[in-house]
Order: C-alpha cells, then sequence, then structure tokens
C-alpha cells in the first residue's frame, strides 16, 4: 500500500521539538515511512528534504542525531550541503558523517575529503576514519600529506592508508620518514595491510617487497614483543607469497 | 583510533616499570614464581588482563583465575565498581595488591608483560579492542557476540591472522549446551540436514531514554567510545542480560539485541550441530507477515549447500513430512534431515582442560586455533546481522560472502558498518 506522506506532518513536526526522554512513538511513523520508502522516489525526495529541514532548523541535538540516522539509509547528493555545516562542529560533527559515509554519492566524499581541511582536532580522525571505511582512493593523496602532522592524527592516516590499499596507498607508506613510536607502528601496520591485500589480489609480487622491507627493518633478533609479533606477520607473509600451492 | 598507546602512556608505564625495578632490590625469587606440583612456574604461566568486568567478564576473570597456569596482573573497567570489584578478587587470590587497575584498555595494550586478554565489554567496543589488541600481539578470549556490524568481521580476523594471534569467541553454551542436537547430527542420525527452525528474539532497538547526571563511578565519554554520543542514562549501560530497554544489550549502538547476544549461542549451536559452521548464508529471504495479521513476518537463510534455517517461521507453516528426522533442543530448534544414510564425523573436542577457557589457555600454549575461533564465531554472528537488516528492511536480500557485500541492494549495503565516533577507528 502506497505511503500517505500527509500523514508525516505530524510526526515530523514532533521530531522537530523532540528531545531524548519524549515520546518517540511519532518517530516510528517515520521509521516506516523510510523503509516503505524504498523505490519510491517521490517519497524518498520528500523525506529527505524533510529530514534536511530537521538538521537545518533550531532543532536538539536528539532531533538532529534522529535525522542524520535516517539520512544514512536513503540520503542522496542531494543531503550532502545540509550535512556539511555539521562537520564542524564538535557536537555534530559524528552524526553528520554517520550520514555522509554511507551515501554512495561521490558528493558525500568529496564533502569530507574537503572537511580534512577545515575541521580540528580529533574531527580530524572523523573524517579519516570515513574515509577509511569508504575505501576512498581519492584520498590517498590528502591523506598521505597528514602523515606528517600530530602523532594521533598521523596514525589514523596511516591506518586509513592501510585500508584502502592501493599501490599508491602502499608507495605513500612506503615513502613515509617517521621517527619509530606509535605513529611508525601505525604505519607498518598499514604497510602490512597493504600486502596482504596485494597478496589476496594475486599481486605476489608487491605484496612479497612490503613483507621484506619490513622483515628487513625488524631484522633477526627483534628487541620488543611488538617487533617479535611484527616479524611474525611479515616473516608469514614472505612464505605465503612463496607458498604456490596457496589459493589466492 | 589512537590504536597505539600514546607516548605519554607507554611512556609512563615504561618509567613506573624502571622506578619499580630499582626500588625493589635486591630481587628475590619467591616460592610462588617457582612454582609447585600444581602451580607452574611464573615462566610457563599465561599472563593475563580482562578488559569489561561486569557480568559476563566477572564470570570470564573467575574463570582463568581460578587456572594455575594463568598468572593475572591487571583488571581494565571504564566503572570503578567493576574495577575495584575485580581487582579485590586478584588479589584476594595471590595474597597481594599487584593487580593493576585500569580505565583505558590501550594501558593494558601497551604492556608487554600480559600474554593474553579477555574482552567482555558491550560489543560496540569489540572490534576496536580486538585488532588493536591482535597488533600489540595479545591472544584474546572474546566473549561474544564477536561482531556489531557485518564489515567488522573480516577486519578482525585479517587482523589474527596476520599477527598469528589466538583469538577464541567467548560462546561455551555451541558445545555445551546444544550437545543434544549436535550429537545425533554428527553422528549421522539425521541423514543429510536439510532445513531447521529456529525460534529467535527481537533485534535491537534506538534508545531515546533521557539524560540522567552522570555518576562519577563511570567515564561516559570511554564507554561510548565509537557509538554516538548520548546522555548518560543507567538504562542506556546497565550491564544486566535484558533486552526490553533496561540494558545496553537493548539498544542498536551497543548490542543487536536478544537476536545477535542470546542468538550468538542460538545460532551458534545450530549452525555447529548441522555442520554450517564454515559457511555464510547466501540468501535472505523476508516472509512478511499475513494481510490479515494472523501469520507474522519471518525470514529464511539459505546456505550454499541447500540447508534452510527458518527464522521465526509460524508453526503452521512448518512441515509435517513424517519421513523427516527431527532432532528437537528444548530451546526451540528443530533440525531436518533427509534420512539418508550419512557416515558419522566425531564431534570436535575442546583442548585442554577446563572448557572452553582451558581450551583457549591451551591453544595460546600450542598456537593451535582454538575450539571457537574467532573466524567461526565472525561466520555465525553473520547470519543474525542478515535478519536483523532484512527485519529492518521488510526485504528479501542475497549476500556475497567473497565479497561482503548484498547485491544489488545499495540501501543494504549502508548497513555493513555505521561510522564510528571519533577519534575511534577500525
Amino acid at each position: 500500500m502506497p505511503f500517505d506522506p500527509t500523514t508525516l506532518d505530524g510526526p515530523f513536526t514532533a521530531l522537530a521539538a523532540f528531545e531524548w526522554g519524549g515520546d518517540a512513538a511519532p518517530l516510528g511513523v517515520i521509521d516506516a515511512a523510510v523503509v516503505a520508502a524504498h523505490g519510491d522516489a517521490a517519497l524518498t525526495a520528500d523525506l529527505e528534504k524533510r529530514l534536511g529541514s530537521v538538521i537545518s532548523g533550531a532543532t536538539s541535538r536528539a532531533a538532529k542525531d534522529y535525522a542524520c540516522r535516517k539520512l544514512s539509509m536513503i540520503g542522496t547528493a542531494a543531503s550532502v550541503p545540509v550535512l556539511v555545516p555539521l562537520l564542524t562542529d564538535p557536537d555534530e560533527s559524528h552524526m553528520a558523517r554517520f550520514a555522509l559515509e554511507r551515501i554512495p554519492a561521490a558528493a558525500a566524499a568529496d564533502a569530507l575529503r574537503q572537511a580534512l581541511g577545515t575541521v580540528r582536532g580529533d574531527l580530524v580522525i572523523g573524517m579519516i576514519s570515513s574515509l577509511a571505511n569508504r575505501r576512498d582512493a581519492a584520498s590517498v593523496k590528502p591523506l598521505a600529506a597528514l602523515l606528517g602532522g600530530d602523532a594521533t592524527t598521523a596514525a589514523a592516516a596511516a591506518s586509513a592508508l592501510g585500508r584502502i590499499a592501493t599501490a599508491d596507498a602502499a608507495a605513500a607508506l612506503a615513502a613515509a620518514k617517521i621517527q619509530p613510536g606509535p605513529v611508525a607502528d601505525a604505519v607498518i601496520d598499514a604497510r602490512l595491510a597493504c600486502a596482504d591485500a596485494f597478496l589476496a589480489a594475486g599481486n605476489r609480487g608487491s605484496a612479497q617487497a612490503i613483507y621484506e622491507s619490513i622483515a628487513a627493518r625488524i631484522g633477526d633478533t627483534p628487541t620488543t614483543h611488538r617487533d617479535r609479533v611484527v616479524r611474525i606477520a611479515a616473516q608469514s607473509g614472505i612464505l605465503a607469497c612463496l607458498d604456490d600451492t596457496v589459493a589466492l | 583510533m589512537p590504536i597505539n598507546p600514546s607516548p605519554s602512556r607507554r611512556g609512563f608505564l615504561k618509567a613506573s616499570a624502571a622506578t619499580t625495578a630499582a626500588v625493589a632490590m635486591p630481587y628475590v625469587i619467591t616460592s610462588k614464581a617457582l612454582g609447585d606440583a600444581v602451580t607452574p612456574p611464573a615462566s610457563d604461566r599465561i599472563v593475563m588482563a580482562g578488559i569489561g568486568l561486569g557480568n559476563m567478564g566477572s564470570g570470564d576473570q573467575q574463570a582463568f583465575l581460578a587456572r594455575p597456569d594463568v598468572q593475572y596482573v591487571a583488571v581494565c573497567d571504564v566503572r570503578k565498581k567493576w574495577r575495584d570489584e575485580s581487582k579485590a578478587r586478584v588479589d584476594e587470590k595471590y595474597g597481594s595488591t599487584d593487580c593493576a587497575a585500569l580505565v583505558d584498555f590501550r594501558e593494558v595494550l601497551g604492556r608487554d608483560d600480559i600474554d593474553a586478554v579477555h574482552i567482555a565489554t558491550p560489543d560496540h567496543w569489540h572490534s576496536i579492542m580486538t585488532i588493536a589488541a591482535c597488533r600489540a600481539g595479545k591472544d584474546i578470549y572474546l566473549q561474544k557476540p564477536e561482531t556489531l556490524t557485518l564489515r567488522e568481521g573480516p577486519l578482525m580476523i585479517q587482523a589474527a591472522r596476520r599477527y598469528g594471534r589466538v583469538v577464541s569467541g567467548g560462546s561455551q553454551r555451541v558445545l555445551e549446551d546444544y550437545r543434544p542436537l549436535v550429537d545425533p547430527c554428527w553422528a549421522g542420525e539425521l541423514g543429510t540436514i536439510t532445513s531447521i527452525d529456529l525460534s529467535v528474539g527481537p533485534r535491537s532497538m534506538a534508545c531515546y531514554l533521557p539524560a540522567v547526571a552522570t555518576p562519577p563511578e563511570i567515564d561516559w565519554d570511554l564507554w561510548l567510545g565509537p557509538a554516538p554520543w548520548e546522555p548518560y542514562n543507567p538504562g542506556r549501560c546497565d550491564g544486566n542480560f535484558g533486552t526490553g530497554g533496561n540494558s545496553w544489550r537493548s539498544y542498536v549502538d551497543y548490542s543487536g539485541g536478544s537476536l545477535t547476544d542470546w542468538g550468538a549461542h542460538h545460532f551458534g549451536g545450530t549452525i555447529f550441530a548441522a555442520g554450517l559452521l564454515h559457511l555464510q548464508p547466501t540468501t535472505v529471504t523476508w516472509h512478511p507477515a499475513s494481510a490479515d495479521g494472523t501469520v507474522a513476518a519471518y525470514i529464511t537463510l539459505v546456505y550454499p549447500n541447500g540447508v534452510e534455517i527458518h527464522c521465526n517461521r509460524p508453526a503452521t507453516l512448518r512441515p509435517t513430512d513424517a519421513k523427516a528426522v527431527v532432532a528437537q533442543a528444548d530451546r526451540g530448534i528443530t533440525i531436518r534431515g533427509d534420512g539418508t544414510a550419512v557416515a558419522p564425523v566425531p564431534v570436535p573436542a575442546y583442548r585442554g582442560t577446563g572448557g572452553i577457557y582451558g581450551d583457549f589457555i591451551e591453544c595460546v600454549k600450542t598456537r593451535e586455533r582454538p575450539f571457537r575461533d574467532l573466524e567461526l564465531g565472525v561466520n555465525t554472528m553473520t547470519a543474525p546481522h542478515l535478519v536483523a537488516i532484512a527485519q529492518r528492511l521488510e526485504r528479501s536480500l542475497e549476500w556475497d560472502r567473497a565479497a561482503q557485500r548484498f547485491m544489488n541492494d545499495e540501501e543494504a549495503n549502508r548497513l555493513l558498518d555505521r561510522a564510528r565516533r571519533e577519534p575511534w577507528t577500525l
């Protein structure tokens, strides 16, 4: 049965005034509408517009939280301009990403990438995290630039490059000049992730080169537990590369 | 996430260790360190710590603490109550005050003297902590359900395999409670398994609880971690086993609800009994409720070998074929076979002694994969996660295991994972 959009007026009025602890029954109507919008372009567009108004309006954090969750399910490129202003707000940035990370449109990735240069502190790590989850290959260059930043950001950027795991990402990680410490550990983890991805894709040569590079860096007599673990990873990788019986 | 301990934390730990060593001179080797007929020498004990020591965590801790081949050195919980109680258990056991009581799990993972950790936090922390622990070279006993989202599982398995870690899931019931199902299935008494009916609980729900003043005994920001910020309310974070709205197991940001929590046992035992533990479903069929409301909605999962798992299929729709062989447990599970001749297969057993905990410890020593290896747990949890997404979208889905994506359903693929709150990342 087609969903009657006029039944949404009351629930959206309630949502605009919603606070945690308030009556959640009207939200259930919106929940149902979001499910019913599958394959219904008009209802989707109507819902997207209404949810965008909640986000842009003078509404509570709870209301915006709810709207972002729903846009994460049905949002399109049209929602990106509505969500972008929230990215710089420490209270709202995560929920804006909650939506943007899931919106498949290229505009959503573009917005997250551009925000790398406009947000501050931990919010940068949020952008990095979402770009990593999207495995956004276009982000390799800006992420590589963050490898020279503060330790927490650099470690997150390294991890993201390991998740993206393209040849460019692996090259950026290999080129990183990092002093021993947490960031260097994150770079090694990410390089191993790239090697594992290459091996899984049948690119034994590229994988083996990374494993051997890391093994050489650790040497035959690792001095710390962490180095011993990394050596296990690198040596296991080398063996897998050399073993033609391993199905890739 | 800053997965590695910050330089200051690591430096602090090293400095503390150095200071302690200097002050403690001259070093005395105690009789406890040397071991005896029951207790192995310290060098042969597995040094452990616990992360998340509320309900299930305290049970896990006591199981490990009771083992003579475990030396328990640290507890970690964002709640003072659980921290204090769990430290007291360790100190009482060893007659000392040496057990470290920590708030931040990164301090545990930064200690080189710790071989293994058990993790029993709410589910939204499982993947981040497991991957970080693998990178730090720890073996892990991870409470079920192992995952909160579909994307997490493969990343956790990759980390475990990459660093050669032993990672055991924490569902002891799979082998123990479901034995009445397991034995006839593995003995071939049912023939080739064809279909299963399984009663499962509801998935988790959104949480709209009101704000309550945050008590000083909890680090609320760290409790939330990667989950969306929402105000403190005891009903949001209580660790009781209810899923009706008064515990974290009720809510979607922290748990999959009864569907995955009890479901980890229920699906786990069923999938193990039916020999599906290395497989993942290929199709998820949504059967809507009848228009007149007399027949409830249900879900059917189909595995690559053709076995069907019907979740909450109404009794009126279940087959009554007299030729079918039925194993009926007391937990709402019916497994049907075709009655053909099938050779019996020995049921896998735990290694070592002491149930699933002993199995984990034995594997830490031998580097074998444990009975409830992480990959088997992830495969199991894939089933209820697929059910939850089909229920939420109210439509049928096709699952591509190799790609770990839904086929031809972009909206379903949005639900593979969720953005984590900064600064936490996978």
